[in-house]
């Protein structure tokens, strides 16, 4: 292929890709700025602001590294990390029950490690070398049995914290890398098709019978297309109906607190004290943001401290009312533009490794961006997923441009991949 | 895999997939696009409007606490409501130097007879936990005066974030009146809430029932807190209510109907004066109720939902007297039963044949009893008596003998089935102390430091009540089921709790806790000693009569110290021989129990039957 030099290197940098993150990461601090600043008194070196310009800087540091690091360490170094961050996993639900509130971090004195962030990363290696090396074939279950089990171990680990939406990131890994390696889109929606019918089913939602119905229909339609064996078929579709009307029944069998609380998760308005007054002054402050905002600095919503939290999860309303629609889909572009850019690694190369790693990252970032902004905007239950670049906090942007790191990595050394394994 | 044969059409199936996953960024972040145009564009008026100009906030709608009234509906505890001005930390300025002045110019607001309004203390305190605290107002001047909160409404826009707010709180329309048996309701103090009972139902700031039925009821007159949702304006006050957010009404707390008489309590306050100290018990034996309950000298309970400054100093009064007005005295205070007693050794004698009206002692009262080298005093010289007689007269001599060949087994287990004893009887308010009947194994037992032990003589002395304990309400308890021969019922207060709506949600059941009773032979006696006390020439309870109703009752003068003067008990129960009222009295160190405690029976019974001869004539 091309000639193995720095100029050959920095030709193939994709600069559109790099300013994009380096703006990304400039409106993220603007907004903790506007957020935060008012806090009088204190050095502005303790501010937020110039802790996050502190952490991102880190992080810079950190991705100019991973760069370099050769490509085809991260096979090798896969294993190894995974078995770290199971073990780390494992500590940090020991710890959890001594320290109250400390369920998900350990302290190392200097820094706050989140388990559950490096385990996002060293999962996504571990995955994509594995499905690299044995691609899955849907019909042939075993092929699915090594996959399932990398999976499982820190899902669960993760869930019992109990922290569901980081749960979901290594589920979103899962399905894309799944899909990635070899199934088929339709494949994929019969995988977590008991899902939906657990959800659509659901008494609470409108009309959920005739969504279900339909729903099913749309499945048995998919089925009858892919003329699957007729086991196949019949598991899938039984399953379905098994897993609809399981949900009813199992939700009738729930006590009232915990139907209750299933609820509050879907419908925070519902939620006298906690979640619903957030979402609701979050939609307020976006709300009133208008077309153009209120201009920076002049939110009243912010600046009132009626916002919780919103130099972290809600960084979103903070954009949302200073700079309103314009800026919002300015946002959103850029995310699409970074996504964009992005995925096109995982076209570049012919290895399976780098267009499973590529995809892996783009699948974590799309899920952060999409579950946060529909939580502040009302759209999805309240979770603590951060908004990658926008949202404070030093353990998520190290995550963050790790990432963005090991996207350059491959981006740059991709070609070195050669042959199956 | 055929990887190497279909490597074209694997990088073009991979390219596509490439693609479905864009797609699929772009149709979600389409989806949030169009909810962030219904947001921002459609909707934006509301939106904008209610940033500018409405805050929604999350409040607590306080549970009105429940009323006490009398059993025939006199509200004797109700609320009242008290103005609050507050801190807002959402509304107040941020800045240090914009907080500094509206803390001096807080600090600056005099009153009427200038003087500062708010004290400096307190006001530092809210402004340091306005700092964490967002959530909720922060109080600033506790039951400010209506005068108070004009001042502050007159200056509230140099005063951002200060507002007033009314909340509920107790009041004692009668005063001082019950003030025992009704407790009075405080902020619940550190110590408590680190009591796990308290820990998990009370939040700090919140009120709560402090001694009495207001203790002993505080969940019930509770209710429970409801939620809403509202919108309030620039300057904190309610605009609007938004509803469909999880609103929980406020269940206001249920009301008690007590047992006690309004009009038994006025005249036993009025017959009790402030100066005395002493107790009147007055008690239904038929079923246990309390009809009235004085303990002298008394506390405003209206003191403690006074503003800080004026409920410390009237908590320092009462705490510091060395009167003790907080102590209860009708069933935390225990005196020497004194004479009153004499009924119970009567009976135990009679219930074991040793004693009858027929019986006399050899030993004549001349004035005084030897008793081994010792000359135990009679309080006069009655000659030879029987066992009314000697009720009738409280001869010590004939008792004195009498004790001697009951023995003090018998006198004692007699006692404790009519109530008296060392097991309290369980009145449903806390505090109620214990008796004790001395045998010669408690005896010892209890002088074990001082190295007295028992000996034959102390008989004497017990069997005419100087050694014993008894609080006013076990003595109460004693004669009215003396003179019922029914059993001792629970003495309680709470007659019944009702909602708002006047329906009953719980009745107290009358309940026997002591047998209570005695041979048909035994009672008769007892009764007609009762009888010749009040009603027979001579007799030393003859100030208890009431004109029209049989009397019955004893008298009893409690020596304590030496060189003091002795307590004035008096015990008494009617009509006798249907008992509806029994009514103990005693004044601490006031003299004799027929010339002083007598007369306040009296004065108790007569109001207690001038209600029921107006309820007769009402119904006539």
């Amino acid at each position: 292929m091309k000639k193995d030099s720095i100029l050959g290197k920095t030709k193939k940098m994709d600069w559109l890709f790099i300013v994009t993150t380096f703006v990304l990461m400039g409106i993220g601090v603007l907004l903790v700025y506007s957020a935060t600043a008012s806090t009088p008194g204190i050095p502005f070196y303790q501010n937020f602001w110039f802790k996050q310009i502190i952490y991102f800087t880190a992080g810079v540091v950190v991705a100019v590294g991973l760069t370099l690091v050769k490509i085809t360490f991260w096979r090798n170094l896969a294993l190894p990390l995974y078995l770290l961050s199971i073990v780390l996993l494992v500590v940090v639900l020991f710890f959890a029950g001594d320290v109250k509130g400390a369920g998900r971090w350990i302290d190392l004195g200097f820094f706050k490690l989140q388990p559950s962030e490096f385990a996002k990363i060293a999962y996504l290696l571990m995955i994509s070398t594995w499905l690299s090396r044995h691609p899955v074939d849907f019909l042939k279950l075993k092929t699915f049995l090594m996959p399932f089990f990398l999976f499982i171990v820190p899902f669960v680990l993760v869930l019992r914290q109990p922290d569901l939406s980081t749960a979901l990131v290594f589920t979103m890994v899962t399905l894309t890398c799944l899909f990635m390696a070899g199934l088929h889109l339709s494949e994929v929606f019969f995988i977590v098709s008991p899902f939906f019918s657990v959800i659509l089913s659901h008494s609470q939602i409108a009309y959920s019978q005739l969504l279900w119905g339909a729903f099913i229909c749309i499945l048995g339609f998919l089925l009858y297309r892919r003329r699957l064996p007729i086991v196949f078929t019949c598991v899938i579709f039984l399953v379905n109906i098994f897993a609809g009307y399981m949900s009813t029944m199992a939700w009738n069998h729930l006590e009232p607190h915990q139907q209750k609380r299933v609820e509050t998760f879907f419908n925070p308005m519902a939620d006298p004290k906690g979640d619903g007054y957030q979402v609701l002054q979050s939609m307020t402050a976006i709300g009133s943001g208008g077309v153009t905002g209120k201009g920076y600095g002049n939110g009243t919503q912010t600046n009132l401290s009626f916002l919780p939290e919103e130099h972290t999860d809600f960084i979103f309303s903070v954009l949302g009312e200073q700079f309103g629609l314009m800026g919002c889909l300015i946002v959103l572009g850029l995310y699409f533009l970074f996504l964009w850019r992005a995925m096109e690694i995982a076209k570049m190369y012919s290895h399976p490794f780098v267009t499973l790693v590529t995809s892996g990252v783009c699948a974590i970032f799309f899920f952060h961006i999409t579950v946060n902004i529909a939580m502040t905007i009302g759209l999805m239950p309240v979770t603590g997923l951060p908004l990658p670049f926008l949202s404070y906090g030093g353990s998520f942007a190290m995550t963050c441009m790790f990432l963005v790191g090991l996207l350059c990595n491959m981006r740059l050394q991709g070609y070195k991949m050669k042959g199956r394994n | 895999m055929s990887n190497a044969l279909n490597g074209n059409e694997e990088i073009q199936n991979r390219n596509m997939k490439v693609l479905a996953f864009l797609v699929l960024v772009w149709g979600a972040f389409c989806v949030l696009g169009i909810r962030l145009f219904y947001l921002q564009y459609v909707h934006y008026e509301d939106n904008f409007a209610r940033s500018e100009n409405n805050r929604i906030r999350r409040m607590e709608i306080e549970a009105e606490r429940g009323f006490i009234f009398d059993r025939n509906g006199e509200v004797l505890v109700r609320n009242r409501p008290s103005y609050q001005i507050v801190l807002d930390a959402q509304r107040m300025p941020k800045s240090r130097e914009a907080k500094d002045s509206l803390f001096n110019l807080l600090l600056g607001i005099k009153d009427s007879s200038g003087r500062r309004m708010i004290d400096s203390a307190s006001l530092d305190t809210a402004f340091q936990r306005s700092v964490w605290i967002k959530n909720r107002p922060i109080r600033i001047l506790e039951d400010a005066s209506p005068e108070e909160v004009s001042i502050i409404e007159e200056h509230s826009h140099e005063l951002p974030g200060v507002y007033a707010i009314t909340e509920s709180r107790r009041a004692y329309p009668h005063g001082t009146l019950a003030a025992h048996a009704l407790g009075y309701t405080s902020e619940i103090s550190e110590k408590q809430l680190e009591k796990p009972e308290y820990k998990d139902k009370y939040n700090s700031g919140d009120r709560i029932g402090q001694k009495g039925l207001e203790q002993q009821y505080d969940e019930e007159f509770r209710g429970k807190d409801g939620v809403r949702t509202v919108e309030v304006n620039a300057f904190g006050r309610i605009v609007s209510e938004i509803k469909g957010m999880g609103e929980e009404p406020a269940l206001p707390g249920l009301h008690l109907v007590s047992t006690l008489d309004l009009r038994v309590q006025e005249a036993a306050e009025k017959a009790l004066p402030d100066s005395v100290k002493g107790a009147i018990v007055a008690i239904d034996p038929r079923n246990g109720e309390i009809l009235a309950m004085v303990s002298s000298p008394r506390l405003d309970p209206n003191v403690f939902s006074l503003k800080r400054r004026e409920r410390n100093r009237g908590w320092a009064k009462v705490a510091l007297d060395s009167t003790r007005p907080l102590l209860n005295r009708a069933i935390a205070g225990v005196y020497p039963p004194a004479s009153v007693f004499k009924l119970v050794t009567s009976g135990a004698g009679l219930e074991h044949g040793l004693l009858s009206v027929n019986k006399y002692y050899p030993h004549l009262c001349d004035g005084g009893y030897r008793f081994g080298n010792r000359y135990q005093k009679c309080w006069g010289v009655h000659g030879n008596l029987n066992v009314v007689n000697a009720l009738r007269l409280s001869c010590d001599v004939y008792f004195y003998q009498a004790g001697l060949e009951i023995d003090m087994e018998r006198i004692n287990e007699f006692g404790r089935r009519f109530g008296l004893g060392e097991e309290v009887l369980g009145i449903d308010i806390p505090g109620e102390r214990r008796g004790w009947l001395p045998d010669s194994a408690s005896f010892n037992k209890r002088n074990k430091r001082s190295g007295w032990r028992w000996a034959r003589g102390l008989i004497l002395n017990l069997s005419i009540g100087q050694g014993q304990l008894v609080t006013p309400l076990q003595q109460a308890v004693l004669v009215g089921s003396l003179a019922t021969n029914a059993g001792v019922y629970k003495p309680h207060l709470m007659k019944e709790l009702r909602d708002r709506s006047g329906k009953v949600i719980k009745k107290f059941e009358p309940e026997i806790i002591r047998s209570g009773t005695m041979k048909e032979s035994t009672h008769k006696v007892i009764l007609a000693g009762l009888d010749s006390v009040v009603n027979h020439p001579g007799g030393t309870g003859k100030r208890g009569a009431v004109k029209g109703i049989r009397v019955g009752g004893k008298t009893g003068s409690g020596e304590w110290k030496k060189g003091e003067k002795t307590h004035a008990w008096f015990a008494g129960v009617a009509p006798l021989y249907a008992p509806e009222i029994a009514v103990s009295v005693i004044l601490e160190a006031a003299g004799g129990g027929g010339a002083l405690a007598a007369p306040i029976a009296r004065q108790v019974m007569e109001a207690y039957f001038s209600r029921d001869s107006l309820a007769i004539g009402n119904n006539q």
